[in-house]
């Protein structure tokens, strides 16, 4: 359990390293940070409750891409901005290190196991992204034709 | 894209000398979003609006990741066309914003080209984070994610050197205006040299922890999900574009570190 806590809370910061990186300000850096934590939260939550990896990081980067629409918002700010520091603890850097560090190897059989996570990790957040997108546009035409425009 | 609502404010005049610095203030916004990294379809969107808010009777606008094409009818049925070529992009999001802001506030209030040309400029020279503090980001991002993969606190202080040494040659390279590739390639290279003679004297345990530290720091996240924005509201060809210099850059980046790691390990 410590190890989850000590681990979303570095997710947190390298969230909050990367929205200093892209010259994000003020009170955006802090929802940024906590939108990093809580998409991390629900992966671990749903790995532990017995989900498969693409599932659960399915349903972190839908929660975090979701937040990030309706905070886009509410604070006015374009969504990319709050959307992409909150996925960078998703990101799977370390299964791309090892697929490639199995491949100089020659560990081809370990590399294929290693290629086929990594890209079933980035269809996870790809399809994650797709989703919350379309979500928030419908929600919007759906709204607009209610008669409340920009 | 075409906004069908005619002058609304900015009165529209039959002087072409205006409407060509107009349409330049506007392309100059929209290459200000684009090269910071804004999506596509916001990019056109906000010069669309700018457009028929300045009183061009019809606009359409065509932009990919490489370029703006902006052709306007003024109400008198002239015809100007302005292109821009844009050449390289990073991310700045906070620009994407100001940018954003400003293209609101003129839309509900337009001002006239003077005062507008000068909130453009102003748009670019707005403040960066200091470079020092930008270095610290990358030690600590990289510290923070080692740790985050299961490194050691010895690790993240590796990891946070070697990080110092990426953001370095980044920045150099991007002074000689290396192919960005070429510069990604080059620089894992050099932080995988880094990692290696590190621990070899000690500084860290797990050489791939500290790694992947880095990876995390070069890793196009950005492009990734900009390019996946893209195709969703229908600009397929920016979106593939993205996706592909996405994997490109990825590609770069294990190979820079696998070439160093080869001939260091095994």
């Amino acid at each position: 359990m410590a190890w989850y806590v000590l681990q979303t809370a570095m997710g947190c910061v390298g969230a909050l390293g990367f929205s200093i990186l892209f010259n994000i300000r003020g009170r955006k850096l802090i929802w940024s940070m906590l939108g990093g934590g809580l998409g991390w939260v629900v992966y671990l939550a749903g790995v532990c409750h017995g989900l498969d990896v693409f599932p659960a990081l399915l349903c972190a980067t839908l929660a975090a891409a979701l937040l990030s629409e309706v905070l886009a918002r509410v604070l006015k700010a374009p969504v990319l901005m709050l959307l992409v520091p909150m996925l960078i603890p998703l990101i799977p850097g370390g299964d791309l290190y090892y697929m490639m560090s199995f491949f100089v190897r020659g560990d081809y059989e370990s590399f294929g196991q290693r290629a086929r996570l990594l890209l079933s990790e980035a269809g996870a957040i790809a399809l994650g992204i797709l989703c919350a997108a379309s979500l928030a546009s419908l929600a919007v035409s759906l709204h607009e034709r209610r008669g409340a425009g920009r | 894209m075409e906004p069908s609502t005619p002058a609304r404010a900015a009165s529209p005049t039959a002087d072409p000398a205006r409407n060509e610095a107009v349409l330049s203030c506007i392309l100059d916004m929209g290459e200000l979003l684009l090269t910071s990294g804004a999506e596509v379809m916001r990019v056109e969107d906000t010069i669309s609006r700018l457009c028929a808010v300045y009183g061009f009777s019809k606009a359409d606008v065509f932009t990919i990741t490489s370029s703006i094409v902006l052709t306007v009818h003024t109400p008198e049925g002239r015809v100007i066309t302005q292109t821009r070529r844009i050449m390289a992009r990073d991310t700045d999001l906070g620009r994407v914003e100001r940018v954003n802001a400003l293209s609101r506030s003129l839309c509900a209030r337009p001002v006239d080209v003077p005062r507008f040309r000068q909130a453009v400029d102003g748009l670019r020279r707005a403040p960066a984070y200091p470079l020092q503090a930008q270095c610290a980001m990358y030690a600590m991002i990289s510290a923070a994610f080692s740790i985050f993969f299961g490194g050691t606190f010895s690790d993240a202080l590796a990891a946070a050197c070697s990080g110092v040494l990426l953001f370095a040659s980044l920045r150099f390279g991007a002074r000689l205006r290396l192919n960005s590739i070429l510069l990604n390639l080059l620089s894992s290279m050099l932080a995988a040299l880094a990692v290696v003679a590190m621990v070899s004297l000690g500084l860290g345990q797990n050489p791939d922890k500290i790694t992947i530290g880095n990876i995390m720091l070069l890793i196009p996240g950005i492009a990734f999900t900009t390019s996946l924005r893209d195709m969703i509201s229908g600009d397929t060809i920016s979106g593939l574009l993205g996706i592909s210099e996405a994997i490109l850059k990825a590609l770069a980046i294990a190979i820079g570190f696998a070439v160093v790691l080869m001939h260091f390990w095994r």
